[in-house]
């Protein structure tokens, strides 16, 4: 290791002797680059794009910075008001109306060509156009399904439901099983409003009615609630399920104690590596009065501070070709957000995938609103004190329109 | 003589200065950013008076969440002071091993908030959780206890474990204060036949009292401001149920992006602080003014 250093230093030494020797040496343009961190697989493959990609473009030089989600807005924040926001970043796509509302995010039009654009899933690009302008593309997409574990199914002589009676009617009979609980429902903590949702599209409601008012006072809101409510109480849920968050969730799911669960593709992977000899099945939600999945995307935003937009775009043209975002999407669980990559065999033939993938056609989006964190806090809020029994859900759910609408200034 | 009144303070006057800045910066311009309009991304967008002191007055949560700081702190120092003088002075006391039981207790000084905090929410997970586990191993409960799935018992929780973390700290303040007492008074009360009660109550407790006082002080500082524990366990929830200024704050802050009425927060917590040590030193100071034992034992 240390001769090979010394071998890389001695080059690289004569290189630049012989570059200062020679023409003058190139001005190196750095673009900065935040890469959330999705999994421990993501900065070794941004750093592999990147390198290739410097590679082909001496004169340009791409500088990762990896950054955890749970502090990347804080993190973006403290740059943005410090005067030293990066050129590109990964973002959640939920946040990308305040970036665009504030004059952080550049809109791309000018530099997407019809052939680029040409290359990303429609459904995917939506949720980046904002007052008609493309701020931002699509980086990572994900689709939500139901889970269930066949083992208990069999062993309780249950079918898996394709709608909610018969989801009800499953649980009933898995409750018969010894120290299983039927149906794992997430209570506290990121998404905790994502895990009603589901339930809320599928009942026909929707988070914003068509006016822009909040969709919880609607009956269908009611009607996901109370469903809710009513297998906490019959017992077919853990017992208290504002004690456990996603993870605790899933975990449970692993340990082959819970019958059904409303997950994301990147949890195969940690089944097939914790409890490989599971037998689950990817299906779509129970439907009520509708299908719906919850699609998720993250965006790829352009600074409008930035000075080196020209090299930041050439690597991002570079960053879409089919075979890295193959890769990126294998690796990291993803669901495709290109053409070329959604036509792999893989995407289309492979059972877990393809239920996820399934949904895509009827996916629901978060809106892109302004407060959309407070707005969601405000649901989960109101969720947890349904859940708890503190309050009736038909006067909390009205509470919480209420306090949405103010929010949104309505 | 006026030049001789002057030069000492001349010398201060640099670190005074420093010292000023050092401190008074981070104020000022948390007070300057309460009054302005803050964007998302925390850039200041103009003047806007007192509106985001306005809309912390309005919110109810802000009064929930000053009441729970309330209880928060009163119930963690309280408890943390009652428990830390008995353990002090046992450990002040000669005993086989008093160097280990020492170590024991500081030991989870040692430790970072955030991990202890970390390490109790695992322990205190419903299902795949130590303490379940143990008080089912050993028959205590039958059923799994949810210690954090409603407000009422994860807070309660958090609280016994806000005293347990500051127990080491406390008790190090105790023990030095005890080690100074003199010996003579104990001997002297001995021949005059007092119990070890009379001893405590009279002549412990009076003696101690400078230490209690900072002990007060310095907990109620520390706990009015602490973050992690709430932060890790719980977020502040189920449904707000445990939150506290700072964990509100933080929420306000970092997740909803709302700098200004955060700052707005921050600024009253100073000035509640501020007020409480105004008042605490105040009220110290009139007691040493009648001449208790204590004074002395300050000196």
């Amino acid at each position: 290791m240390m001769l090979q250093n010394w071998k890389a230093l001695a080059a690289s030494a004569v290189v630049l002797g012989l570059a200062g020797f020679g023409a003058q040496a190139q001005a190196q343009t750095q673009v900065n680059f935040t890469v959330a961190e999705y999994s421990s697989k993501t900065g070794p493959y941004f750093q592999e794009v990147a390198t290739a990609f410097e590679k082909e473009n001496p004169d340009i030089k791409i500088n990762i910075q990896v950054v955890p989600w749970d502090t990347l807005l804080q993190r973006l924040t403290t740059d943005i008001a410090g005067g030293t926001a990066p050129d590109i970043s990964i973002i959640g796509t939920r946040w990308l109306l305040d970036f665009a509302a504030q004059g952080v995010a550049e809109p791309v039009d000018a530099m997407l060509t019809p052939d680029f654009k040409g290359t990303f899933i429609d459904t995917f690009m939506a949720p980046s156009v904002i007052d008609g302008k493309i701020m931002g593309l699509p980086v990572a997409a994900s689709a939500r399904a139901m889970m269930v574990n066949m083992d208990l199914f069999e062993q309780a002589g249950a079918t898996p439901p394709t709608n909610w009676d018969e989801f009800y009617a499953a649980a009933q009979k898995l409750k018969a099983l010894p120290d299983v609980i039927p149906f794992g429902l997430q209570g506290k903590e990121i998404e905790t409003d994502a895990y009603y949702y589901y339930s809320l599209w599928t009942h026909g409601g929707d988070i914003l009615k068509a006016d822009g008012t909040s969709g919880l006072d609607s009956p269908e809101a009611l009607e996901a609630a109370t469903s809710y409510k009513k297998m906490i109480d019959e017992g077919l849920t853990q017992p208290s399920p504002t004690n456990y968050n996603r993870e605790d969730v899933f975990n449970l799911f692993k340990q082959g104690k819970v019958g059904m669960i409303f997950t994301f593709p990147m949890l195969i992977p940690q089944i097939k590596a914790e409890a490989p000899n599971m037998k689950y099945k990817i299906l779509p939600f129970p439907e009520g009065k509708a299908k719906a999945t919850y699609g998720v995307t993250d965006t790829l935003m352009v600074f409008s501070t930035s000075k080196v937009k020209d090299a930041a775009w050439k690597f991002i043209e570079f960053a879409y070709k089919d075979e890295w975002r193959s890769k990126f999407d294998h690796g990291e669980g993803f669901l495709p957000v290109t053409k070329g990559v959604a036509a792999e065999p893989y995407f289309t033939e492979d059972p877990d995938v393809a239920g996820f993938a399934a949904g895509l056609p009827y996916a629901k989006f978060a809106p892109t609103i302004a407060n959309w964190e407070e707005i969601a806090d405000t649901t989960v809020r109101t969720l947890q004190q349904i859940y708890l029994g503190e309050v009736e859900p038909e006067a909390g759910l009205k509470a919480a329109a209420a306090e949405i609408n103010k929010i949104r200034g309505l | 003589m006026k030049a001789f009144r002057a030069t000492p303070l001349l010398m201060i006057i640099p670190s005074l200065l420093l010292a000023m800045f050092i401190i008074g910066y981070p104020i000022i311009d948390l007070a300057y950013t309460s009054m302005q309009q803050v964007s998302r991304f925390g850039q200041l967008r103009g003047f806007n008076g007192m509106a985001n002191f306005a809309e912390v007055f309005s919110d109810p949560l802000f009064y929930a969440s000053l009441i729970r700081t309330g209880i928060w702190t009163v119930a963690v120092v309280g408890g943390t002071l009652i428990l830390s003088l008995p353990i002090a002075m046992i450990l002040n006391d000669e005993f086989y091993g008093r160097g280990m039981a020492r170590v024991i207790i500081m030991l989870p000084w040692a430790l970072s908030l955030t991990m202890t905090a970390v390490v109790w929410r695992w322990a205190l997970n419903g299902r795949a959780g130590l303490l379940n586990a143990s008080l089912m191993g050993m028959g205590i409960s039958h059923e799994p206890i949810e210690w954090l799935a409603t407000a009422p018992v994860a807070f309660t929780t958090e609280i016994l474990i806000g005293i347990l973390v500051s127990i080491p700290f406390t008790t190090t303040i105790f023990l030095g204060g005890l080690s100074s007492l003199p010996q003579d008074a104990y001997e002297a009360s001995m021949v005059d036949g007092a119990t070890r009660w009379k001893q405590f109550r009279f002549l412990t407790l009076p003696l101690m009292r400078p230490f209690i006082n900072i002990a007060i002080v310095l907990n109620v500082i520390y706990v009015f401001n602490s973050l992690p524990i709430i932060w890790v366990m719980t977020e502040g929830g189920p449904a707000n149920g445990t939150d506290i200024l700072v964990t509100y704050l933080y929420k306000l802050a970092f997740r909803f992006g709302q700098l200004g009425k955060a700052s707005a927060i921050s600024l009253i917590m100073f000035g509640v602080l501020f007020v409480f040590i105004i008042i605490y030193v105040i009220m110290v100071m009139r007691n040493e003014d009648d001449g208790g034992a204590a004074g002395e034992a300050a000196e």
